[in-house]
């Protein structure tokens, strides 16, 4: 069978001594910098592309996934331990994760992230070895209409993110979209909400808004008080390693997460968001008890991490099959390739097959070394919470300037932070949870872009997302979540954990 | 005070003596250029190619710094009130032009607020649509697309894109009011496209050669005055009866305006070096475009190419009514 | 908002919602609308805000009836002050005094929200963090970075 032939050429590229080394450095990098709080994927990618161009382009390309790979595990390490997530998929892990960490089980969180990307990561790589084309072809029957009904799903599940109150769960979703449309109407050219300022044209960013609701927020209310370390995370550090149960507890949501992140990663746009998202509602649902989600629960950590990192694996689909990148990280991977001489399109797998297939192999290799050089490594990690919290909050405010800074040169995302920060920290004051109000801020544009894209190119019939197949049965799927949350047992059920919760 | 006063001075005297300094040895430390868009997209792929090139010839690192937002009138606006020392520089595509039109309200004015270095490309375009679109040739597209004009669809990367520039120009040849269909970037245009759910586009040969190749897309014509190495069975547009659709995505490297004459000509010299450089042109080709001629990397060049494309584009985009801000 | 038969945070959350509804509001009447089935920049907007606003009287509604559970507890005056103006002055002064100065002052700032370091030890964390961070991120990753920017050049 041509697949085994093919991944033997991908082995025997990405093998060789010197690939190896490219990838292990890639992955090193991607962690160390990553890890830094507020440089999430993105940042570390366009930090450190520069150092690939000298490379040969196999090398460059590996060193880039192990960097890229890296760069997510040190976002959800920094989203765990500080509850500051740098990119979106990693906001959904800081909801448990931190609080997990918070109750001295950060060494855990980060072993059920670690283990729960490794084993999504190999499955994801399988799928994509196996099965790039037939998905691609599914890809490509997503139109408007297809991606406006999964919005809505979306959107539905956002609101069994929250723990608190339904209705400020909805308010922060809603203003999490009125937030999303901020910028230039792509349709008309009209400026929305912009205030008049150049600089939110092109919207607000979404790091400033993470790194100011999630982090900083969380950081002015550690200096309640007055005292500085109103909560000294390292004083009761429980077991590093997840116990038997805690690693029974992440089986099916590993499972689950990874299924759902594959599936959605192939979507151009925001298929791996939503990936992170839906896992986390759906071990929510399933769980016997969901009033441990936003607690500290395991399920909440384990499902969205592998969910983000399957997704993170099948977004290479599109940039391989199509040379059409599916989101910011994979538009860097195309200009390093272009930078390289290999010019993404359709045809890289036949005609640059050690290339095609040493990509695919390094993203299982770098997976590997990942799980190997991050299990020790989470001892190290734990540790960084003994460090006072009035020596660590100055370093967490002055990385996340430079790194909010760094990915669009622009002093305005900086005053941003500042303003999200001030806006996350009263909603934290107010109990309104910021994770709804984060998937609005992402679903907000795609949402609105889509059913216009829609209704034009259907003639302003809305019957079209009906009629499309893909579509209809989406919005059946969205109806059946709408009766599940409606249906009395459950809504007893979330009351209750509304009277209990804090 | 007396102390502050001196201070101040000394200031004076060494930022003097500085700007002295940039006149003699330039450059002496490295160069930032202003790319403003996004790290990973075309233009950043050109300035970073260009850059590199340029930087073994002047000896001195020119480093690219992403400035992007606004359609590009954030980068010119910062390079634009940058130091006129020749350490900050920008590149910028056709976008220079147009956004004089698209912009009611820019903090700078092409014109004046740069001294202009050269040019380093033009990107010819191609008219092109789904796989599966009916008609075979040019000649027939055109028939095709004026009698079913209220049922075709046509995608552009955004207000002010490429795609919507020529975009612009196919409607007003054709005389046929096509339903435009935006999208944010051309990677989700051409995705659309790819997979059949909209008609036709007219974009870059950097985005669209590898696709052609590949059939997964149909092209019909390309936008420059004579046939493609690349394609040669394409036909000019205007081989197909519309002359009007002539237009290409130029790339100019500009410095603020007052750059010492010294620095702007020693960039000149080192851009039409690199022009001349056979690798880059391999390099350029391969993304479906060339170097400029190297008699067009110099400030007269592109200053006549600026002003002439800024009166050529505001009276299609007046009368198209579309602004971006 | 003192009275304790209701819940002040559901309350104030209320205002808080209403009020940015009928701001966002406000601010998409300039906008055209158009019609469902072809919708205006101002279509979404509207409807978005008149939901804001809707949900933000529902949550007043709500806190009137419920009891309250605690209040809004203590607020972080200096964290807010001195936190919050260290990436503002980043940014401010990234450009003009170069990034060096730029990332020690704002160290500096982003220390003082904490009252618990002496004011060597303040001083010390921002030149260790200033080290740190040029050395990494404009030495050993090269970013683009002015290090000592026009205003400080002799």
């Amino acid at each position: 069978m041509d697949l085994f032939s093919n991944l033997a050429l991908g082995f025997a590229t990405a093998a060789t001594p010197l690939n190896l080394g490219f990838c292990l450095i890639g992955v090193i990098l991607g962690t160390l910098i990553g890890v830094l709080p507020g440089i999430g994927a993105t940042a570390t990618i366009a930090m450190l592309l520069p150092i690939t161009f000298q490379l040969e382009p196999v090398s460059s390309l590996i060193m880039l996934a192990g960097i890229y790979y890296g760069a997510q595990y040190g976002g959800s390490t920094t989203a765990i331990l500080i509850n500051m997530p740098g990119e979106s998929s990693s906001a959904v892990t800081a909801i448990d994760g931190y609080q997990m960490a918070r109750r001295g089980k950060a060494g855990t969180a980060l072993a059920v992230a670690a283990l729960g990307s490794f084993f999504a990561g190999t499955v994801a790589t399988l799928l994509v070895a196996i099965f790039a084309p037939p998905l691609t072809a599914v890809a490509l029957q997503f139109g408007a209409a297809e991606y406006f009904s999964l919005m809505v799903l979306g959107l539905v599940c956002a609101v069994a993110l929250a723990h608190g109150s339904f209705l400020k769960a909805l308010a922060m979703v809603v203003l999490g979209l009125l937030l999303g449309l901020v910028g230039t109407d792509i349709y008309t050219g009209a400026p929305r909400f912009t205030l008049g300022l150049p600089e939110l044209a092109d919207g607000l960013s979404f790091v400033a808004l993470a790194v100011g609701v999630f982090g900083i927020a969380e950081i002015l209310r550690n200096l309640e008080g007055g005292q500085g370390d109103r909560e000294v995370l390292g004083q009761k550090l429980g077991g590093l390693f997840p116990s038997r149960e805690d690693l029974k507890a992440m089986v099916g949501p590993m499972l689950r997460g990874t299924a759902l992140g594959s599936a959605l990663g192939i979507l151009p746009g925001g298929g791996a968001v939503l990936a992170a998202f839906g896992s986390y509602t759906i071990e929510k649902r399933l769980s016997k008890r969901p009033e441990e989600f936003g607690q500290g629960a395991i399920a909440g950590v384990a499902g969205p991490e592998s969910a983000n990192n399957a997704g993170a694996q099948t977004s290479f689909i599109p940039l391989l099959t199509l040379g059409i990148p599916a989101n910011p990280v994979m538009a860097l991977m195309v200009g390093a390739m272009i930078i390289q001489g290999i010019v993404p399109g359709p045809n890289v797998a036949t005609e640059q097959p050690a290339l095609f297939w040493g990509i695919i192999a390094s993203m299982w290799i770098g997976n590997l070394m990942l799980i190997v050089l991050n299990l020790p490594l989470i001892g190290i990690w734990v540790k960084l919470l003994k460090v006072p919290y009035h020596v660590l909050f100055p370093i967490i405010i002055a990385f996340s300037s430079i790194g909010v800074y760094s990915v669009k040169g622009n002093a305005f995302d900086l005053f941003a932070v500042a303003g999200f920060g001030l806006l996350g920290y009263v909603f934290l004051k107010l109990r309104c949870e910021p994770a709804p109000l984060l998937l609005g801020f992402v679903l907000g544009p795609l949402l609105e872009e889509n059913l216009r894209r829609a209704m034009i190119l259907g003639r302003g019939d809305p019957m079209v997302f009906l009629t499309r197949p893909i579509s209809a049965g989406l919005l059946v799927l969205t109806l059946a979540v709408v009766v599940i949350m409606l249906m009395p047992r459950v809504r007893r059920k979330r009351e209750e954990v509304f009277v209990e919760g804090d | 005070m007396a102390s502050l006063s001196r201070i101040g001075s000394l200031t004076a005297a060494a930022i003097l003596l500085a700007s002295a300094a940039v006149a003699q040895g330039y450059p002496d430390r490295q160069v930032t250029m202003v790319v403003p868009f996004a790290a990973g997209g075309p233009t950043d792929t050109v300035a970073r190619l260009v850059a590199e090139k340029m930087s073994a010839d002047l000896g001195q690192q020119i480093i690219v710094e992403n400035v992007g937002g606004a359609g590009g009138t954030l980068g010119a606006a910062q390079v634009a009130e940058a130091e006129a020392d020749g350490y900050t520089i920008l590149l910028h595509h056709i976008g220079m032009a147009t956004s004089e039109s698209l912009y009611r309200e820019l903090p700078y004015n092409a014109l004046e607020a740069f001294a202009p270095v050269g040019l380093v490309t033009e990107v010819p375009m191609t008219v092109v649509a789904r796989a599966d679109f009916e008609p075979a040739d040019m000649a027939s597209f055109v028939t095709y697309v004026k009698e079913n004009a209220d049922t075709i669809t046509m995608a552009n990367a955004g207000i002010g894109a490429a795609s919507h520039l020529c975009g612009m120009l196919l409607m007003q040849a054709l005389e046929a009011p096509i339903v435009t269909v935006p999208y944010r970037g051309t990677g989700p245009a051409m995705t659309e496209l790819v997979g059949g759910q909209i008609d036709i586009m007219c974009d870059q040969t950097t985005n669209t050669t590898e696709q052609i190749q590949g059939g997964t897309i149909k092209a019909y014509a390309v936008t420059t005055p004579e046939r493609l190495d690349l394609f040669p069975d394409l036909p000019t547009a205007a081989e197909a009866g519309l002359p009007g659709i002539e237009v290409s995505v130029w790339h100019g490297i500009y410095a603020p305006a007052g750059t010492p004459q010294e620095a702007v000509d020693r960039l000149s010299t080192s851009l039409q070096t690199v022009l001349a450089d056979p690798e880059l042109s391999t390099r350029l080709a391969e993304l479906g475009t060339a170097p400029s001629p190297v008699e067009d990397g110099t400030p007269e060049a592109l200053s006549a190419k600026l002003s002439a494309e800024i009166e050529r584009w505001r009276p299609i985009i007046e009368e198209a009514g579309v602004y971006a801000d | 908002m003192r009275d304790r038969s209701f819940d002040p945070t559901d309350l104030a959350a209320g205002v808080v919602f209403t009020v940015l509804g009928l701001a966002f509001g406000v601010s998409t009447l300039g906008l055209e609308r158009g019609t469902a089935l072809r919708m205006g920049p101002g279509y979404a907007p509207l409807v978005l805000a008149a939901v804001l606003t809707l949900l933000g009287v529902l949550i007043v509604v709500a806190g009137l009836r419920s009891r309250g559970v605690e209040g809004i507890g203590p607020l972080a005056w200096r964290g807010m002050a001195f936190l919050l103006s260290a990436p503002i002055l980043f940014g401010l002064t990234v450009r003009g005094l170069g990034f060096v100065p730029a990332i020690f002052l704002a160290t500096l700032l982003a220390s003082l929200a904490s009252p618990r370091l002496k004011s060597w030890q303040v001083l010390g964390l921002a030149v260790a963090i200033t080290l740190f961070s040029t050395l990494v991120f404009s030495y050993a990753l090269g970013l683009p970075f002015r290090r000592f920017g026009p205003w400080l050049s002799f």
